[in-house]
């Protein structure tokens, strides 16, 4: 009897970590310090989906959309199909003024037609996200039409910007619970702190690929690692990893680990 | 070290401890943008204008064409006397060559600092620039963030904050270099993670002598160097060596910085693998396999990290870990390849 059918995630190297791939339609987390190369894997995932023709979406909580297209140019990947939601809350007001929840005025744009400069905040009122309303926006996108992969970058911002009145753990718990019933690859980045504990959010999904930056006298050396898969085999050795023109590159030919 | 330099329009943050030269690297940021002619403005919210004008005075640089807004707040005001008036209304914007003088708190009315009153005043600035002149700031320099963190933020949502802070310095589309002290190594900081880059300045005691040092740590679409490299504070302002390799391991004179840094990682990593072989051997000793050999190696290895030599630790703890495994018959740990993996969960 053989696993479940999985998905290639595009990076060279860890569908090998991974035994296969991903398996779909479930949360995945990517982790690592600021600076470690989540985005540029999340956008080599969905890369990878789109080259097979995938409806693929975007959802920026950290960096304005515009920059990314910008920052994802030197790969010279074709992305153009690829949506993107740009969930960057607006100024905020601190006058009373009418704010807009998001569920209602955004949509996803095609990368090809995003503008270069940033969206600036309107005088009059100005755009809010909050889980509650990212979430329905999300619900309603969903019943349109059927998405193969998501990324959402990253759940720390979700967590420190959109979750004013709610219980943070609990919320990430039933955002990530919504998630898995909609039945879409998801990765998910999360900063780590660049020493000192995990959150809790990294334990919440099916599986978590965690980043590592090292810095000797030599420079920056990065490494990934499977922290958890659940429901298939992994490699549990860590990894020597670089980004360069072409992506993230792991290099698993090598049998060291993070010595 | 940026391969070029910093990607024009975006904020970034400049880390590091308290004389490490953060607020010199914001000055000279400024200096070359008023050389190129940009119009430059500089937020200063930890020293008064007249320290600033003359701390920078030293390095004989021209500033007087910078735009300076005083966000210091004034003397408390205690007994509430006084009118609290925000900063957002009372200041203005002023010429480096104008400032004389600290100002002195009013008797009449205090000032007081909030990211709301901060933004307004940016803003405002922001836009008179763009009116009377037809050009709009470059480069904005706010000195420090960890000022307005400490004092302006108290009883608010400071993520929050910061997150619209810094979305509102996206949107004026210029380049802006926030100056902030790393409190925390353990949390994560809003402006670290949503900064489209970090440069971190580095000083470290090596004998009697401060030793700097700076390195990229992010930097979003671009390329960098990734190296810690020496730094100097001359008589004309920072001086990086981007040629020059830092020396870690070598005796006496060398920098040794950026070494503490990766030490309380490895220590970690290290003191895990020893916890694990221990556990093995234990295990080893219930099974009866001879492991005399593995005990005096793990002992050398403790030694090793007892007098911090952490490198020969972990490479001995780890030859140990693997011996050890291989003995033990635990490896290659038996990935369940056999077993069949469980069918995907329920998903309703």
């Amino acid at each position: 009897m053989t696993g479940p059918t999985k998905i290639r995630t595009g990076v060279p190297g860890l569908d090998k970590m991974l035994h296969g791939g991903l398996v779909p339609g479930r949360p995945y987390i990517v982790s690592g310090a600021p600076g470690s190369g989540k985005t540029i894997l999340a956008t080599q995932f969905l890369r990878e989906g789109l080259e097979g023709g995938e409806r693929c979406l975007f959802i920026a909580l950290e960096e304005p959309p515009n920059e990314l297209k910008i920052n994802m140019r030197p790969f010279r990947w074709n992305l153009d199909d690829l949506e993107l939601l740009d969930a960057n809350s607006d100024i905020r007001r601190f006058e009373p003024t009418p704010i807009l929840e998001i569920s209602t005025e955004t949509e996803p744009i095609k990368l090809r037609s995003l503008p270069e400069r940033i969206r600036k905040t309107p005088d009059f009122e100005s755009q809010e996200v909050t889980v509650h309303s990212l979430q329905q926006l999300l619900k309603k996108l969903f019943v349109k039409r059927k998405y193969h992969r998501i990324v959402i970058d990253s759940i720390t911002a979700l967590k420190y910007f959109c979750m004013r009145e709610f219980e943070e753990i609990l919320t990430t718990q039933s955002f990530i619970r919504f998630l898995t019933e909609a039945e879409v690859t998801t990765l998910l980045t999360l900063e780590l702190p660049d020493e000192g504990e995990v959150p809790p959010e990294a334990f919440l999904a099916r599986g978590e690929i965690r980043l590592h930056k090292l810095r000797d006298e030599t420079g920056i050396k990065r490494f990934i690692s499977i922290e958890k898969y659940k429901g298939s085999s992994h490699e549990d050795l860590v990894y020597p990893f670089d980004i360069t023109n072409a992506g993230i590159t792991i290099h698993t030919g090598t049998a060291d680990s993070a010595s | 070290m940026l391969g070029g330099g910093l990607l024009p329009g975006r904020p970034y943050v400049i880390s590091g401890p308290t004389g490490s030269g953060k607020s010199i690297l914001g000055a000279q940021f400024l200096l070359d943008g008023l050389r190129r002619g940009e119009p430059c403005l500089l937020v200063t919210m930890d020293e008064p204008p007249s320290e600033v004008k003359s701390n920078m005075g030293q390095f004989g640089w021209n500033l007087d064409r910078l735009k300076i807004l005083d966000a210091t707040p004034d003397v408390r005001a205690h007994k509430r006397v006084r009118s609290v008036i925000d900063v957002g209304t009372a200041l203005d914007v002023r010429d480096m060559e104008d400032v004389n003088g600290l100002r002195q708190s009013s008797v009449i009315h205090a000032l007081e600092v909030s990211v709301h009153s901060v933004q307004k005043m940016i803003k405002q600035e922001y836009a008179n620039r763009l009116e009377r002149a037809k050009e709009s700031y470059k480069r904005i320099v706010v000195d420090s963030l960890t000022a307005l963190k400490m004092f302006s933020m108290q009883g608010e949502d400071s993520r929050i904050l910061i997150q619209s802070f810094m979305r509102f310095l996206s949107e004026l589309e210029a380049t802006t270099l926030i100056v902030s002290e790393r409190l925390h190594r353990g949390t994560i900081e809003t402006e670290f993670f949503l900064s489209r880059g970090e440069i971190r300045l580095h000083k470290s005691l090596d004998g009697n002598v401060i030793r700097r040092a700076i390195s990229i740590e992010k930097f979003r679409g671009s390329r960098f160097d990734d190296h810690i490299r020496p730094l100097a504070i001359t008589k004309t302002g920072l001086l990086a060596y981007p040629n020059n390799q830092m020396n870690f391991r070598t005796e006496s004179a060398t920098l040794r910085v950026g070494e503490s840094f990766l030490e309380s990682r490895i220590v970690g990593e290290v003191s895990a693998i020893l916890e694990n072989v221990l556990h093995q051997i234990d295990e080893a000793h219930q099974r009866q396999i001879p492991v005399k050999d593995i005990e005096i190696a793990v002992s050398r290895a403790m030694l090793h990290f007892q007098r911090r030599h952490y490198q020969k630790a972990l490479k001995q703890a780890l030859a140990c870990d693997s011996q050890l495994r291989e003995r033990l018959g635990t490896l290659p740990p038996p990935p369940p390849r056999v077993e069949a993996p469980k069918p995907p969960e329920l998903i309703r």
